[in-house]
């Protein structure tokens, strides 16, 4: 049985980062990464971008650490392998290929799953999702004949695909069971300013719509909507969500709620198992409770610290999550925790008359008031500002006017 | 033509001499600015923007280049030669 030092599981974006932040603090101990992909680390966020997809950007560009890499840094890639068993007390794990490997140190940071469809119909040819650069390789070659297309869900993959479909001439159709666009995260005239950025493209966009069939013999010809509606098209892209598979770790002991759970260090309940990237649900200092965050800038920065704590170097995860996105027009920022819970308030900025328009979540504490999270319409030049004041703990209560004030500039107080 | 903009880095100690980012391939993914907040910022068409050219070292200017998942940013040597990405 081999045994590694540092074995991590995942070699996305946060398992990467962490085999190359371990081999900087330590030159020589064993590392190995396994990943279920045969490929090695790639920009997954590129996957879902029109001017890769169209070819405007040289498929090899994608590749960000070649064979080469892992070779001169000493680490071990398994490629086209997953993890089937976790043995917490012999500190052990069972791959796919039956072999066993031992570990002093482990890392999961397997990313999260794309949530599929499952009702008539929705194991007909023509159907993609988007997590692996196998998928987007078959989107890529689908948009080349298809004609019309169909969208299901109203986020960022969707929307990032409605663009792509668009430049590739496809007569697109998206459905969203929502009310309007990106409903929650965005208020309604947030969301609105995106659907006028969808529509003035000629995009059509159907709301508190689900698909209940899909028709076609072998490949997809139509889906029917819940209201018996027919929309011809001969592909259909899901973004419907993500989910976590823990079938793996079952009697592991390892503790998992919708994510795995881990501390502030992004280290579980076992001895010597730590998490990061889109599958921890960790302990987040800033938002003071325990969240899963799913996007790039965050899983890197999550290899980055679990690997000093996997060290022994004692580091906190302190870090306010960002994701933009932009295309048809008009940028889309969201910052830190943007759910309307209890005791937030709202500070809007700009209008969406305006074509620029920000919310500001502020968590009411009474005597404080605290910047939480914000979105950010056409205004991503102020993302960094309030992930600052995010980041400081500012009490706003005197600042509210302020932060309403369209002329004020936010960098005077971050 | 792609959309380039340039950055001149004229820090002494510095093996840099230019910064330059591809606006079509930014992305806006600001893994960057993660990296290094002094240096870069966001515009309104959610592409980076350098602020300050000078203020960090080769070392933090690089890893905030390697980071980028789309390879926008671009690190020239003080005679004009493309050191990053290779």
């Amino acid at each position: 049985m081999d045994n590694y030092k540092y074995l991590i599981i995942g070699g996305g974006v946060a398992g990467s980062t962490a085999a190359e932040t371990i081999r900087l603090k330590d030159s020589v101990a064993s590392i190995a990464i396994i990943n279920d992909e045969l490929y090695t680390l790639y920009s997954r966020v590129m996957l879902s971008k029109p001017n890769f997809f169209l070819g405007q950007i040289p498929f090899d560009s994608v590749w960000l650490k070649n064979n080469e890499w892992y070779k001169k840094n000493n680490i071990v890639f398994l490629g086209g392998i997953t993890v089937v068993k976790l043995d917490a007390n012999k500190k052990t794990v069972i791959l796919s290929d039956n072999l066993i490997l031992g570990y002093e140190k482990l890392l999961i940071a397997t990313g999260v799953c794309t949530r599929k469809w499952n009702f008539p119909g929705s194991q007909k040819k023509g159907i993609y999702y988007l997590r692996t650069l196998d998928d987007g390789r078959a989107i890529m070659n689908a948009i080349k004949i298809a004609k019309r297309a169909v969208t299901i869900g109203g986020g960022f993959i969707s929307f990032e695909m409605a663009d792509l479909l668009k430049m590739a001439g496809i007569d697109t159709t998206m459905i969203i069971r929502e009310n309007y666009f990106w409903e929650p995260m965005l208020d309604e005239d947030s969301g609105r300013m995106v659907e006028n950025a969808l529509k003035k493209n000629g995009i059509k966009i159907i709301y508190k719509s689900e698909v209940k069939e899909v028709i076609g013999e072998t490949n997809v010809k139509a889906v029917i909507l819940q209201d018996n509606t027919k929309i011809e098209c001969d592909m259909i892209i899901c973004g419907i969500g993500a989910y976590c598979d823990f079938g793996w770790l079952a009697d592991s002991g390892l503790k998992t709620n919708r994510g795995i759970l881990a501390d502030e260090y992004l280290k579980t309940n076992l001895p010597d198992v730590w998490t990061a990237g889109d599958v921890a649900e960790f302990n987040d200092l800033i938002l003071d409770e325990t969240i899963q965050i799913g996007n790039w800038v965050n899983a890197r920065e999550h290899g980055r610290i679990v690997a000093l704590n996997m060290v022994g170097e004692h580091t906190a995860f302190k870090f306010v999550s960002f994701y933009t996105t932009q295309g048809l027009g008009i940028s889309i920022a969201f910052i830190g925790d943007v759910r309307l819970d209890k005791n937030r308030l709202v500070i809007k900025r700009g209008s969406p008359n305006k074509n620029s328009y920000g919310r500001i979540i502020i968590l009411d504490k009474g005597v404080r008031k605290e910047v939480e999270g914000a979105t950010l319409i056409n205004r991503t030049s102020e993302m960094t500002a309030i992930a600052k004041i995010i980041e400081k703990n500012i009490d706003v209560l005197n600042k509210l006017d302020k932060l309403g004030d369209d002329n004020f500039d936010l960098k005077s107080i971050a | 033509m792609a959309d380039l903009k340039e950055y001149k880095r004229d820090k002494i100690d510095s093996k840099f001499g230019k910064i330059v980012i591809d606006r079509d391939l930014c992305i806006g993914a600001a893994s960057c600015i993660a990296v290094s907040g002094v240096t870069f910022e966001l515009d309104n068409e959610n592409k980076v923007i350098v602020i300050d050219s000078e203020s960090v070292d080769d070392d933090m200017l690089f890893v905030a280049a390697e980071s980028c998942p789309t390879k926008a940013i671009l690190l020239f040597d003080k005679s004009g030669k493309q050191i990053f990405p290779k």
